[in-house]
């Protein structure tokens, strides 16, 4: 492998700590569509970079060389340790293509459900459907005319302003494509394991940006946080709780709850200029790898191929 | 403009429909106006429960003078199973899923609970109408 080989993963090593935390810097709506991107970027760039270093290996034996009218000496100059990297790379691409499109395929099923079900939801006002249900519980159903779903049990339980929030926070959610995101990086986090942090980080932004739409829209921050923590609380405190162990952990774990609560207790963040251009730059670099990986692969090939018919 | 005004509706329908659900029971359209804290005009809400009346959102029977306005009986697309808890089962469950579900809040972890309580002012009160 090629030191230009290299900036792609090195790039997604060096998000999984620093993404989350220059995202943390930025308004939600700014750090969501830059980490998705930067997730992407890097997840594509290093199975690209991955699979040429695989290539490379392939193309040392006898039968692909003279298949492709190539001098495997000239193919690449570089030892053994260079091959066993390579023939690593082979392995490790393959596990991850596979990961992926199984995730992909998840996701495909996932959203159909989704959209299935919104179009058997019947009647809406304005996109929201109420059903009788005491256990407090709000989500947004993404669909092609997606819908805000809110239970009985936890309209029961917010004053009318704070249900002003609540409704104002899922629409921004299916207003702002906020699945779209979520699924690209988790997508992109499947492919690459490193990019995890950023999947979880863009979770976790989603829910921030549409807590900060929801705040603007009702003008009263401190109305947005009491709304969150009624919500949350009353969900923690539902007698009826039938949801598996396992998801439950996970949901704690990327909700933050209280700290949502908390940001909006604080002035809206700032736009600043620092931690964008340290993501983009970052995603860069990663593109700029797997680029420079591929015109100098081909220049390679290009020469062993001359090489090869100069020898005959 | 068109789609600025379309946005607007969509908002009261959803403010009349959840005032009307949370109540858990027919209301006027007086007493919904009060329900929503008196923020909206009387002919405001009127029009809005006409329109989700309408649409086959609402059912509606005489009361006195007026009507009183209540959510429709479940309508027959929906299975009775489909609640939202079963939904969220079916949906959003296990950890191989893309959970394409964006709750409004996730589960607690402990210290959640404590800085929420904090913020609310209150401690094991859940209860909505009261204003800290």
């Amino acid at each position: 492998m090629t030191p230009a080989m290299w900036a792609p993963i090195l790039a997604a090593v060096v998000l999984a700590p620093a993404g989350s935390r220059l995202g943390r810097r930025l308004p939600p709506s700014v750090s969501v569509p830059l980490l998705t991107l930067a997730a992407l970027a890097t997840a594509v760039a290093t199975g690209f970079v991955l699979a040429v270093a695989a290539f490379d290996a392939m193309a040392m034996l006898g039968p692909v060389a003279a298949l492709g009218h190539w001098s495997v000496a000239s193919v690449r100059p570089g030892g053994t340790v260079s091959i066993m990297l390579d023939v690593a790379a082979g392995l490790i691409v393959g596990v991850l293509l596979a990961a992926a499109v199984r995730r992909a395929t998840r996701i495909g099923v996932d959203i159909g459900h989704a959209v299935a079900t919104c179009r058997r939801l019947g009647p809406d006002a304005g996109g929201l459907v109420v059903l009788r249900d005491d256990e407090p519980d709000a989500f947004a159903l993404p669909g092609v005319r997606g819908r805000v779903v809110v239970s009985t049990g936890m309209l029961r339980m917010l004053p009318p302003d704070e249900r002003r929030v609540l409704l104002a926070h899922e629409r921004a959610h299916l207003a702002h494509g906020h699945q779209i995101y979520v699924q690209l990086a988790g997508l992109a986090a499947a492919a690459n394991p490193l990019l995890r942090p950023l999947a979880r980080e863009v979770e976790r932004g989603v829910e921030r940006w549409a807590d900060e739409v929801a705040a603007a829209e009702v003008g009263d921050r401190r109305l947005a946080a009491r709304a969150v923590a009624r919500a949350g609380l009353a969900r923690a405190r539902s007698p009826v709780d039938s949801r598996p162990g396992l998801a439950l952990h996970a949901a704690a774990e990327r909700g933050g709850v209280g700290a949502r609560a908390m940001a909006l207790l604080q002035p809206p963040p700032r736009r600043r200029r620092w931690p964008a251009v340290a993501l983009i730059a970052v995603t860069l670099v990663a593109i700029g790898g797997a680029a420079l990986t591929g015109s100098t692969t081909e220049d390679r090939f290009e020469r062993a191929q001359a090489d090869y018919t100069l020898a005959r | 403009m068109p789609g600025s005004s379309g946005r607007a509706r969509g908002a009261l329908e959803r403010d009349v429909l959840a005032c009307l659900a949370a109540a858990g029971r027919p209301m006027t359209t007086a007493e919904v106006q009060a329900g929503l804290h008196g923020r909206l005009a009387y002919t405001t809400v009127l029009t809005t429960l006409t329109r989700l009346h309408a649409k086959g959102v609402l059912t509606r029977q005489p009361a006195g003078r007026a009507f009183a306005y209540g959510l429709a009986a479940e309508m027959d697309e929906i299975p009775a199973s489909l609640t939202a808890r079963g939904m969220r089962r079916l949906l959003d469950s296990g950890p191989d899923r893309a959970s394409v579900l964006a709750s409004f809040v996730a589960d607690l972890s402990p210290e959640d609970e404590r800085i929420l309580s904090e913020l609310l002012g209150e401690r094991g009160h859940a209860e909505g109408g009261e204003r800290t």
